[in-house]
């Protein structure tokens, strides 16, 4: 059983059109999204989500999506926006704690909800920052406890536009490392290439709100790339590599 | 600090009671003095707390729901559109427990007016919702002028409530507004985790479980109607909404489980104290509007705050 299908998926806004006839995600893949920008990414993200809204159908464990409650649908999946703020001034433990909030009973959290708050932030090298306010932070903080409080609701599907966006590079390794050990489905726009290719092991190519391809890891070649995004792609030694110590 | 603050509201309120034109010694009233403590004092102490509070519980919510620290009934037009159905509604001759609908549903058109008018693509401009709002203020202001200069016949009873304040205060209205914020306080702080997920961007409060169009209308309905019955009652009285949720915010953090209540109760003691202030600063009996109290008192600490505590109040 898919644990998300989709089929005939169609939404248009201006000039743009974006069209995907069918996808089957299975549990516990881990699905890159490639393409230049303006190709789709972020909007198919937000139309899996139910935050955007276009024709065709869309299936979580065989369910459809516009007949899942709000409430109910943060129990399947999370999303990393591509851009998120925090108006007035929370502290990043409390930002953190919000993730919690699917799971809250009743009006206010428990003892468990803000014990696997603190976790999230240790797993995420943030317990030094934890009674900080969040809107002080610098881009990569602020993009880590955002990622902190989306791993923090414990959804089985988990959405992230663009995670490494303003990462340095030892946080962006541990956070694909994390994320690749992890069970949940990862479905995740990444602009960098050969990261994506060691860290995901399927890739969907979209090009103008197309499905160009949708193949695993030993299937992305050069000319594939070639094709997605216009440039010349070759494969060769890196400048320098980069691997966690 | 919140039992703290609890009891310096109780002082305030009961020294409120005895300042005023006449000071009364509880201790020794005369049967006139007791009659001005329980008749007149009590109700309009209590009446100015109760207002006070309602404009602070509401603009601790316009502020969330439409993620705009400058939010607040007058900011977003929602008080000066309720004022005009009030006045058309004084106007037209419509018996008076209907003046309190007639200004929810004009301060409902308006503020869901500017509300449209600011969001674009699911994003609400702060700049474009502040810009409406001050539009809506003088649309609402210049047909509020419009129905003093047509109906004649009404303009005396127009221009008194115009005025503002706590001059006639009775028993019902001020059960009627009690019940009101009751009602609207404990539905907020029913949903005060919710609503403290709207301070995250719309997509991010939605997928964790919140309906944001669903919660906004209702938090606006809501807000909206302690505003309209607020002002129904006593005119238009700037600057509660404005500053008591920054205020609570600052002293006490963003968490709403908090600032509804600090905003609430903040509120009611700013105006009790600036309505006693405002019965006791001119000797003889005479009184200020209330308004230029509370601006004045709230200006002040305001501009304290931002000096002092800008970092706490907004990012940016």
């Amino acid at each position: 059983m898919a644990e998300l299908r989709v089929e005939k998926l169609n939404f248009q806004r201006g000039d743009f059109h974006l069209q995907l006839d069918e996808l089957r995600i299975a549990q516990g893949e881990k699905v890159a999204i490639l393409g230049e920008n303006g190709s789709g990414k972020s909007t198919l993200l937000q139309l899996l989500c139910g935050v955007l809204h276009g024709s065709g159908t869309i299936y979580y464990r065989e369910r459809l999506l516009q007949k899942i409650p709000v409430a109910e649908r943060a129990q399947l999946f999370s999303l990393l926006p591509q851009f998120s703020e925090v108006i007035f001034p929370f502290s990043v433990a409390e930002v953190v704690l919000f993730g919690r909030f699917p799971h809250a009973q009743g009006n206010s959290f428990s003892d468990e909800d803000k014990y696997l708050s603190e976790l999230q932030l240790e797993k995420l090298d943030l317990l030094q920052l934890r009674d900080r306010q969040f809107n002080q932070l610098s881009g990569g903080e602020k993009r880590r406890v955002m990622l902190a409080r989306v791993l923090n609701q414990q959804a089985p599907i988990i959405y992230l536009d663009e995670p490494n966006a303003s990462l340095d590079i030892r946080h962006t390794l541990e956070i694909f490392e994390l994320l690749s050990q992890r069970a949940e489905t990862v479905i995740s726009p990444v602009h960098d290439i050969n990261l994506a290719e060691r860290f995901f092991n399927r890739f969907l190519l979209l090009k103008q709100g197309k499905l160009l391809a949708d193949v695993s890891r030993d299937q992305l070649t050069p000319e594939l790339l070639t094709e997605t995004y216009d440039v010349l792609v070759t494969r060769g030694a890196a400048a320098f590599t980069f691997c966690h110590q | 600090m919140k039992k703290l603050l609890v009891i310096i509201f109780a002082i305030a309120l009961a020294a409120s009671c005895l300042i005023g034109a006449t000071a009364i010694n509880p201790f020794a009233a005369s049967p006139v003095e007791r009659d001005i403590l329980l008749g007149l004092r009590l109700p309009r102490v209590l009446f100015s707390a109760v207002i006070g509070a309602m404009l602070g519980l509401s603009g601790s919510v316009y502020q969330l729901t439409l993620k705009n620290p400058l939010a607040d009934s007058f900011t977003t037009g929602a008080a000066s559109s309720s004022a005009l159905g009030a006045v058309l509604a004084i106007a037209f001759g419509l018996p008076l427990p209907l003046v309190p609908v007639a200004a929810l549903a004009t301060g409902l058109i308006g503020l869901l007016t500017v509300y449209r008018l600011s969001k674009t693509g699911g994003i609400i401009n702060p700049v474009t919702m502040i810009l409406a709002g001050v539009v809506m203020n003088i649309v609402a202001s210049s047909v509020i002028s419009f129905a003093k200069y047509f109906f004649e016949d009404s303009l005396s009873s127009i221009v008194f409530w115009l005025m503002g304040g706590f001059f006639v205060v009775d028993w019902g209205k001020l059960l009627l507004c009690a019940v009101v914020l009751l009602i609207a306080y404990l539905l907020f702080a029913g949903k005060a985790l919710q609503l403290n997920l709207l301070a995250l961007d719309e997509h991010s409060a939605q997928t964790l479980g919140v309906n944001v169009d669903k919660l906004r209308r209702v938090a606006f309905v809501v807000a909206t109607a302690l505003v309209a019955v607020a002002v129904s009652h006593t005119g238009i009285i700037g600057f509660v909404g404005l500053i008591v949720p920054h205020v609570a915010r600052s002293l006490f953090g963003s968490d709403m489980q908090q600032n509804l209540f600090f905003s609430t109760l903040l509120g009611a003691l700013l105006l009790t104290l600036a309505d006693a202030a405002a019965r006791s600063i001119i000797p003889g009996g005479a009184e200020l509007p209330v308004g230029i109290i509370t601006a004045l008192l709230g200006g002040v600490f305001f501009l304290y705050l931002l000096q002092t505590r800008r970092e706490k109040f907004w990012h940016g």
